[in-house]
């Protein structure tokens, strides 16, 4: 079931942490170890949305926030714990 | 509508899809790549892909967002993220953490169930160095993902435990990674019982006419236990069964035991859940026998520990011989004024087990130890 977190935390100032894109890194001999790691997707309102690709729970086939471009979503995230 | 599931096991995401009858698309974010630390969320994304309201308001979002028309963006902004869906060739040797994390992502997400090693190996490469909190997280679902599979590797539950606990550490105020852990913690810890649901699930799916999505790992004790605010330690007087040591130890030869404390480190006074997964070794087709006594585990606490169930006795199954994996579970709570520090507990398990399924049945020992850490 769908259950709140008990929490003060507000969930927009969890999202709203600053990020960079993932800045895609080629993929070559010559880079190091020490570049510096990718921030994860930011969602912010304003700004779209990360262009992650995810199983899809009924046939874990890739689908993108992207495939439903030309269409409002109501995007619902949650636990089923 | 669209749904996003923080969910380390996606069956159990499609068994509550299947019970709630939602028909709408759901995705399944294991590794938390989107990145949220509570839920839920609900995100308005207008026609051009742009996060317009984040949690709307149910009384404003027809104004604010379902009867509007959105401009395009002056500029198109690329989304944050990448569009792979099928994993790549490695990366090369000298290749940055960030490539092997991406790589370990697509292994973990599209090379299906016989790439977990190697996802395993590729996310351990990412997490290489001084690796930052969410890579330490999803190194620990890897391995999590990796114990749950036929590709299991000793100690792996334990390293999920440890790399989520780190992860953590790094970052308090991440709620879907402290969930992880509770998952399998003490009931003091835990908001609420996170799989009570299944059964209740299982019995209205079946009463609809139809089957209920199979489970590949049936939740444990910890997944279903009630959530408590006192720690209830077990007084009743008990004997110990072998308190000299005179049963014949096995070593491993006929059961292999996991013995693993979530969390590892615990507060003075606080609780930790141990978790014992025994499996008959295949390799010398070893059985557990039922036909005598139930399978018993004590434990010795130190001075001032309390123990939840002394001993704890697991019934058998009906069938005279079986090979099923057995989980025991219990809880321990430290004295208030532990001194920091590692603490190991003993404790052992009593079986009857058979050398085949027509082979001699011994009656025997395994000493197991829980490492704690108790940190103020």
């Amino acid at each position: 079931m769908v259950r709140t977190d008990p929490l003060g935390i507000t969930a927009s100032s969890s999202l709203l942490a600053a990020g960079a894109l993932m800045a895609g890194v080629a993929l070559t001999g010559c880079a190091t170890r020490d570049d510096p790691p990718p921030a994860p997707p930011v969602i912010e309102v304003g700004r779209p949305f990360p262009a992650l690709h995810l199983p899809d729970a009924a046939d874990g086939r890739p689908r993108s926030i992207a495939d439903f471009r030309g269409r409002k979503v109501l995007l619902h995230v949650f636990a089923s714990w | 509508m669209l749904g996003i599931v923080q969910e380390q096991h996606p069956d159990r995401a499609r068994l509550f899809m299947q019970w709630r009858r939602m028909d709408w698309p759901i995705l399944v974010d294991s590794l938390n790549l989107l990145g949220v630390s509570v839920v839920p969320v609900t995100v308005a994304i207008d026609e051009h892909g742009i996060v317009r309201l984040v949690n709307p308001r149910r009384e404003t979002i027809e104004e604010a967002f379902l009867d509007r028309t959105f401009e395009p963006p002056p500029e198109t902004a690329a989304p944050a993220g990448e569009a792979r869906t099928a994993p790549g060739d490695p990366p090369g040797r000298w290749a940055p953490v960030a490539a092997w994390r991406r790589h370990a992502r697509d292994l973990f997400l599209w090379g299906g169930p016989e790439a977990i090693g190697p996802a395993v190996e590729a996310f351990e490469r990412g997490a290489s160095g001084a690796p930052d909190a969410a890579a330490t997280f999803r190194l620990g679902v890897a391995y999590r993902a990796r114990y749950d599979s036929p590709a299991r590797e000793p100690g792996d539950f334990r390293r999920a435990v440890e790399h989520w606990e780190r992860a953590l550490a790094a970052d308090p105020n991440q709620y879907i990674w402290r969930r992880r852990i509770q998952q399998y913690g003490p009931r003091l810890d835990k908001p609420y019982p996170f799989y009570d649901w299944i059964p209740e699930a299982r019995a209205a799916v079946r009463a609809r006419g139809e089957s209920p999505v199979p489970l590949a790992v049936e939740p444990g004790g910890a997944e279903f236990a009630e959530p408590v605010k006192t720690f209830s330690a077990d007084t009743r007087p008990a004997t110990e069964p072998d308190p000299t040591g005179r049963i014949y130890r096995d070593r491993g030869e006929f059961v292999e035991i996991e013995a693993l404390a979530v969390p590892r480190a615990i507060a003075p006074g606080a609780a930790t859940r141990a978790h014992l997964v025994m499996r008959p070794n295949l390799d010398r087709r070893a059985h557990w026998n039922n036909e005598a006594e139930d399978l018993l585990v004590w434990v010795n606490p130190p001075e001032g520990w309390d123990v939840d169930e002394r001993p704890v006795r697991v019934p058998l199954p009906p069938a005279l011989v079986s090979q099923e994996t057995r989980r025991v579970e219990f809880e321990l709570r430290s004295p208030a004024d532990a001194s920091p520090g590692r603490v190991t507990v003993p404790a052992y398990a009593l079986y009857y087990v058979c050398e085949d399924v027509d082979g001699t049945c011994l009656y025997r020992r395994q000493d197991v130890t829980l490492e704690v850490e108790v940190r103020r």
